[in-house]
């Protein structure tokens, strides 16, 4: 495939893989760039420098190819800004491809020095965003590309409430840097809609963990498989920071607790990053909230990453064959 | 263009309009079917006999296939079905509810039944009992979507059933068609784009607003209607968002509807409480919703007009005719699906 993408980064494939914690670790980030995307390393995995520098060594060992980052700038109980200042200053020091920034954007955080020497490193810097008011200030400081989230995303979707076929091309319109589609695409049809849209790429999460690679247990690959696009809910949004999950009981009690009003304390032991990584190492799905997409309606198996990224890569091209006919191309 | 939908019903383009109230009226219907798409008549303020005149009204001013709906949780709308059926009206749109005894009705001469859905359960019971295509409601179209949106819908319906799968929700040019397509389906419905075209009868204030909105500037609730609703933000949706369900208000309007469908509002009242809490609840909520509807498509009313629009009014900029946006939309289509097949190659 040829896009402004594959372009920017020199790969085979404009399919990105987008942040997700506990899971984004290098040997899924490897394999993922090997079989010709763009795999992610998600920094708030990692705690102190020596550790992050060391998982994208071990990244860089395992690929040649480029990859992500995934940086999240929002504040957290484990994640300061500290951390989110240290995170950009070692991925200008190991020149990594590119980075996922989301939440507040990059100058508001450490400053235009910061964007200033991304850039000077070479490493490419996008934004995910949910309007295109964000998209414009990310384009104006100098972001390299726009990831545009509609919501159903797994994570934290932008309270508007879009959704990618209406914010694709909207975002596409108005900005000049290149757009990658992201929510509710797992297969070539995603892909190939998301181009017709506007878009130079797409990035996936959800379909990234049902597939051998990922390190996660077994269950939760096989749930993937089993639950269907109506199986996400959106809660968070009586404390502001909303957020789309399976369907679980941790998430029934979240939303209950939410619909009697109950605050941010009673809450905040049910949502802890911690929970969530020992519910992805056991296996039960209903330990914590797990951020997945509507897309997980589209996953029907558990392939490796070449085997995903090729037929993904071959499907978009028959239907695309296909839909020239129509179009009279 | 050549896809499922067109060659079953015998249209040019894969365009379908929505079924709006007091919007898709007989010389709209006609525009859309003259133009080559295919109009679908609104029949939920009508009673029998307005549906009957409707039908001719629309084959006086078209000799081209078209449609008509039946939202079957309305009161009338059984009767109004029955009335399509005698007309032998080509394509039957039935919603909120079970049309089975439509398919079966309209086979018998040749008519298609369309079963519009939110979710593969009910598109493949739909299927199951004859239905002849669905339309797949995204939760970005204007009013009754779910929480599925079109980009994941439609190609679960494409894989799970085997009639033509419409796409509804998102759709307002050439490149909404070329996704649509690319996801499996075989055509799209507009129902927020054509309200916005020369020909379209929504009042010039409410096209105004809808060129000046976001694709942000809806609101999605089930505190306007019962169910969930997707309508336009305005400080009268906010109103009436807020307010909920008012129980006298349903009173006077239920008597409105009662005149405008011809039931005698004795029969309409009672019918209503015999069906229980619940059902006599949503139908007060329909009974306010209808009004604010009505009062914004044909007065233009933004005191307390209130007008159901998807997200995708934040793509539309223009009011052309019916014509030209389907000839523009086939050429975007082309460009659009053009620039897929060059970064495929």
């Amino acid at each position: 495939m040829k896009t402004a993408i594959t372009e920017m980064f020199g790969v085979k494939h404009p399919i990105i893989c987008g942040a997700m914690m506990w899971l984004c670790k290098p040997p899924l980030c490897a394999a993922i760039s090997n079989a010709g995307g763009i795999g992610n390393l998600t920094a708030a995995n990692y705690e102190t420098e020596d550790d992050f520098r060391a998982a994208i060594r071990e990244t860089r060992r395992l690929t040649d190819k480029p990859f992500f980052v995934g940086i999240t700038l929002l504040p957290s109980l484990r994640i300061t800004a500290e951390h989110h200042k240290m995170y950009v200053r070692v991925c200008m020091e190991e020149k990594v491809a590119g980075i996922e920034f989301s939440g507040t954007p990059l100058d508001k955080v450490a400053g235009m020095e910061a964007v200033e020497g991304l850039k000077k490193a070479g490493v490419r810097m996008f934004h995910k965003v949910g309007a295109v008011r964000h998209a414009l200030h990310a384009e104006k400081i100098g972001y390299d590309g726009i990831y545009a989230a509609g919501i159903e995303e797994g994570g934290h979707p932008l309270n508007d409430d879009v959704t990618t076929m209406v914010l694709t091309p909207r975002i596409a319109e108005s900005v000049k840097i290149p757009v990658v589609a992201v929510g509710g695409i797992a297969d070539g049809r995603g892909v190939a809609a998301a181009l017709a849209l506007g878009a130079e790429g797409v990035m996936m999460a959800s379909r990234f963990i049902a597939t051998k690679e990922c390190e996660v247990h077994e269950n939760i690959k096989l749930e993937l498989v089993r639950r269907q696009e109506m199986d996400t809910v959106i809660y968070g949004k009586s404390i502001g920071l909303q957020g789309r999950g399976l369907k679980s009981k941790v998430i029934e009690e979240v939303l209950a607790i939410e619909a009697r009003q109950g605050g941010f304390e009673e809450l905040i032991p049910l949502l802890a990053g911690q929970r969530v990584k020992e519910a992805w190492e056991t296996g039960d799905v209903h330990y914590a909230p797990l951020m997945v997409g509507q897309s997980i309606g589209l996953i029907n198996d558990i392939p490796t990453c070449a085997e995903l990224i090729e037929r993904i890569s071959v499907q978009a091209k028959e239907i695309s064959a296909r839909a020239a006919k129509l179009c009279g191309n | 263009m050549k896809t499922k939908l067109t060659e079953m019903v015998g249209i040019k383009y894969p365009i379908v309009l929505s079924g709006m109230s007091w919007i898709s009226v007989p010389k709209m219907v006609a525009a859309v079917s003259n133009a080559g798409g295919l109009g679908i008549l609104a029949t939920g303020p009508l009673n029998s006999e307005q549906t009957r005149k409707a039908v001719r009204e629309i084959r006086s001013l078209t000799d081209k296939p078209f449609g008509a709906n039946a939202s079957l949780m309305f009161p009338g709308a059984a009767e109004n079905a029955k009335v399509l059926l005698q007309e032998q009206v080509p394509v039957i749109n039935f919603a909120l509810g079970k049309g089975d005894w439509i398919v079966k009705e309209a086979h018998k001469y040749g008519g298609k039944v369309f079963a519009t859905v939110v979710n593969v359960r009910h598109a493949r019971r739909a299927e199951d009992f004859g239905t002849d295509a669905v339309i797949a409601t995204g939760q970005e179209a204007a009013a009754h979507g779910e929480d599925v949106t079109s980009l994941v819908l439609i190609p679960h319906l494409a894989e799970n059933l085997t009639i033509p799968v419409i796409g509804a929700g998102g759709f307002a040019d050439g490149r909404g068609l070329a996704a649509a397509l690319a996801l499996g389906a075989s055509g799209v419905a507009m129902g927020t784009r054509l309200m916005t075209t020369k020909e379209s009868p929504l009042h010039e204030n409410y096209k105004r607003f809808t060129m000046e909105k976001d694709v942000y500037d809806t609101l999605f609730s089930k505190r306007f209607d019962g169910i969930l609703c997707r309508v336009m933000k305005t400080d009268a949706a906010k109103r009436a968002m807020k307010k909920g369900l008012s129980w006298p208000a349903a009173f006077f309007n239920s008597r409105d509807i009662a005149a405008q469908v011809g039931i005698p509002y004795w029969k309409l009242f009672i019918g209503v409480l015999m069906s229980g809490y619940a059902n006599a609840r949503q139908l007060a909520y329909m009974a306010n919703a209808f009004k604010a509807i009505k009062v914004a498509t044909e007065d233009g009313d933004s005191k307390t007009g209130v007008l159901p629009v998807g997200q995708v009014q934040g793509l539309i900029h223009d009011q052309p005719s019916v014509q030209e946006l389907f000839e523009r939309i086939l050429e975007e289509a082309k460009q659009a699906q053009g620039k897929v097949n060059e970064a495929l190659a």
